[in-house]
C-alpha cells in the first residue's frame, strides 16, 4: 500500500497536480506512512525526476513551476509532523542575486531545485550586498552562499562576496557557489569561488554534495 | 546614390549592400563616455550615421496612470513616475543603475473578472496625429523609420501577471491566461496597425522566449499559446503594409522556435547571442529565409574581449553572411558600463573598413 501511494505522490507531483498531491499526502499520513518516507520517496523523489528531466530539456520552466508548487503544498502538510520527528534537512543554503542586479528568475529556479533536494534555502532576494550574504551565512548557520547574476556589470560583485567570506574567516565551513547567464567556469576560477554550475539541477546536486562533504569533514 | 536607408533595406532583403550599416545602443554611463571620447554634441546615433531610427512611442488614448494606483497600493508607487502605460510598476534602487524593480499589477488576481476588468490602454490614430509626418521626414533624410513594439504579447502579459503566475495559469489551463493573452494581443494588434498605417519600414516586435541554453517553454506550449497570437498581429500589420519588415527579438537560445517565427512572418531575427546559439549554424540553416540583426556578444567579446577580437568577430560574421547581406551586424544588447570604448570603436571601424 505505502509503496504504491508514494509512487502515486511522485507521479502526480511530476505532473504538477497540486490538488492530487495534497490529497495523497494526507491519505499517506492518515495511513500511518512514516513522514520521512512521504517526504523522501514521495515528494523529493518526484522532484528529483523533475530536476533530471529539466536538465535533459525534456521539460521546461513552466513544468518545473507547477511541480514545485505541488511539492510545496504537500510539504506544508508534512511540516508540523516533521518538526516533531528527527528528520533533518541535508543542509542549509542562502541564496540571492548580487548587488545591483534585480533579476531573479534563475535564482528562484535554483531555489526550487535545491528545496526539491531536501535542502533548506534562505532566500535573500535580489540586489544583495556581499556583507548580507556573509551575515546570513553566519547567523543562520548556512553551509553555502549561492550568488546569481544576469549582468556582466554585476557579476564582478561575486568576487567581493568571495573576498568577504575569506575576510570573515569562514571559508573552511561556508562555500561560495555562483551561476547566472554570463557566468562561466573560467570566471569562477578567476575569482576563487568554490563552484560554478550551468543549470539549476546541477546547482542543487552540487550543493547537496558540498553539504555532505562539509558534514563528513566538519 | 543609395541613402543609408536604401542600403539597409537592400541588406535586410538579402539583395546585397554597399556599406556595412552600424547600430548599437548605449547605457546612460556610456553616453557620457561617448561625449568625452568623441567630443560631439550630436546624439550618438546621428554621429555614427545609424541608418534607422525609432519613431516616437505611441500615445495611448488614456494616459492617466492613477487608474493603476490601487494595484500598487501596497508598494506605494507614484503613479506619475513609477507606473508605465500598461500599469506595470517600476522602482529604481540605489544600486540598480538604469534598471528597476518590477511590480506586476495582477500578481494577486484570482478571477477571470479581475483580468477582464484590468484597464489596459487603447491606441488610436486620433491620439497620434503626427506619426505619418514623422515617418516621412525620416525617409526624406535617408533614415529608415522603425516602430518599436518589443514586449509584444508574452512579456507584456507576464509583466502584468508575473511570470511564474502566468506560466502556472497556462499549465493549469486557467481561463485567466487566455483572457490576459487575448487582451494583450488585441492591444498590440492595434498598435502594430497604427505603425503600419504610418508606413514605417520596420516593425520591431519581441518577447523573450529563450533562456541561456534552453527554450523557456516547450515547443507545444509556444505553438499553442503564443505563436497563433503573434501570427495574428503580424498578419494584421502586413495586411496594411505588405512590404513591412518585421524584426523579432528574443534573448537566449531559441533555435527550435525559429521555423515557427519564419512561418508567422518574421523577416529579421535579433539578437542571435553567440553565447547561446551557434551563429554559423543558424546562418546556414535559415539564412536563405531569414535575415539577422546582432551576433556580436555583449556577454563575451564586447565587455571582455580585446579590440582585435571584436574586429575579428565582426569580420567573421559578415563573411558568413556573404555578398547578399542579410546580417545587420551589431552588439546583441544594450552596451553596459563595463564595455570599453575601444571595443565600441573597434566595432565601428570593423564595419567601416570591411572588405570581402
Amino acid at each position: 500500500m505505502s509503496l504504491t501511494i508514494l509512487q502515486e505522490i511522485s507521479a502526480q507531483l511530476q505532473r504538477g497536480n497540486a490538488r492530487a498531491v495534497r490529497e495523497l499526502v494526507q491519505q499517506a499520513i492518515d495511513a500511518g506512512v512514516p513522514v520521512e518516507c512521504i517526504l523522501n520517496d514521495g515528494l523529493l523523489g518526484g522532484m528529483s525526476v523533475v530536476g533530471e528531466r529539466f536538465k535533459r530539456t525534456e521539460i521546461f520552466v513552466p513544468e518545473v513551476l507547477v511541480a514545485a508548487r505541488a511539492m510545496n503544498q504537500g510539504a506544508a502538510l508534512l511540516k508540523p509532523l516533521l518538526a516533531s520527528s528527527d528528520v533533518k534537512s541535508c543542509g542549509k543554503v542562502c541564496i540571492g542575486t548580487v548587488r545591483g542586479d534585480l533579476h531573479d528568475i534563475g535564482k528562484n529556479l535554483v531555489k526550487m531545485m535545491m528545496e526539491g533536494k531536501g535542502l533548506e534555502v534562505v532566500d535573500l532576494g535580489t540586489d544583495v550586498e556581499p556583507e548580507t550574504y556573509v551575515r546570513a551565512a553566519v547567523e543562520q548557520d548556512c553551509r553555502i552562499i549561492c550568488c546569481s547574476a544576469l549582468l556582466t556589470t554585476t557579476m564582478s560583485v561575486m568576487a567581493e562576496v568571495v573576498a568577504k567570506v575569506r575576510q570573515a574567516g569562514i571559508h573552511d565551513r561556508v562555500k561560495v557557489m555562483i551561476g547566472g547567464a554570463p557566468v562561466t567556469e573560467t570566471f569562477c576560477a578567476q575569482i576563487g569561488a568554490d563552484r560554478y554550475t550551468p543549470d539549476a539541477t546541477t546547482a542543487a546536486d552540487a550543493a547537496v554534495e558540498i553539504c555532505r562533504t562539509l558534514a563528513e569533514t566538519g | 546614390m543609395d541613402t543609408p536607408r536604401d542600403n539597409l533595406l537592400r541588406l535586410l532583403h538579402r539583395q546585397g549592400y554597399d556599406t556595412v550599416p552600424l547600430e548599437f545602443a548605449l547605457c546612460p554611463h556610456l553616453e557620457e563616455v561617448y561625449q568625452a571620447y568623441e567630443h560631439s554634441d550630436l546624439p550618438y546615433n546621428e554621429y555614427f550615421q545609424m541608418p534607422w531610427k525609432r519613431i516616437a512611442d505611441l500615445r495611448p488614448d488614456n494616459d492617466d496612470r492613477t487608474r493603476f494606483a490601487h494595484y500598487h497600493a501596497a508598494a506605494g508607487l507614484d503613479a506619475a513616475g513609477e507606473i508605465d502605460e500598461w500599469g506595470v510598476g517600476h522602482r529604481a534602487t540605489p544600486t540598480s543603475m538604469h534598471m528597476t524593480q518590477m511590480f506586476c499589477p495582477l500578481r494577486d488576481a484570482d478571477s477571470e473578472e479581475e483580468i477582464q476588468a484590468y484597464p489596459l490602454p487603447t491606441y488610436s490614430a486620433a491620439q497620434n496625429p503626427g506619426l505619418s509626418a514623422e515617418v516621412e521626414a525620416l525617409k526624406q533624410r535617408g533614415v529608415s523609420p522603425v516602430g518599436n513594439m518589443q514586449c509584444t504579447i508574452w512579456e507584456t502579459a507576464w509583466y502584468i501577471r508575473g511570470m511564474e503566475n502566468l506560466m502556472m495559469d497556462i499549465m493549469s489551463e486557467d481561463p485567466m491566461a487566455e483572457i490576459l493573452l487575448d487582451r494583450v494581443t488585441e492591444m498590440s494588434l492595434s498598435r502594430a496597425k497604427l505603425y503600419a498605417q504610418a508606413d514605417v519600414d520596420i516593425l520591431f516586435l519581441g518577447d523573450d522566449i529563450g533562456m541561456q541554453q534552453t527554450i523557456m517553454m516547450s515547443e507545444e506550449m509556444y505553438t499553442t499559446w503564443i505563436k497563433p497570437r503573434l501570427k495574428k498581429i503580424i498578419g494584421a500589420a502586413k495586411a496594411v503594409k505588405p512590404d513591412l519588415l518585421v524584426f523579432y527579438h528574443s534573448c537566449g537560445y531559441i533555435e527550435p522556435f525559429i521555423p515557427h517565427l519564419i512561418e508567422v512572418g518574421v523577416d529579421v531575427l535579433n539578437p542571435i547571442q553567440p553565447e547561446c546559439m551557434d551563429v554559423e549554424k543558424i546562418f546556414r540553416e535559415y539564412g536563405d529565409r531569414l535575415s539577422f540583426h546582432g551576433t556580436i556578444g555583449t556577454q563575451s567579446v564586447m565587455p571582455f574581449g580585446t579590440p582585435e577580437e571584436v574586429r575579428a568577430n565582426v569580420k567573421r560574421n559578415l563573411d558568413l553572411a556573404g555578398d547578399k547581406g542579410g546580417l545587420f551586424v551589431a552588439p546583441t544588447h544594450l552596451l553596459e558600463p563595463e564595455v570599453p570604448w575601444e571595443n565600441i570603436r573597434a566595432y565601428v571601424e570593423a564595419c567601416q573598413n570591411y572588405t570581402r
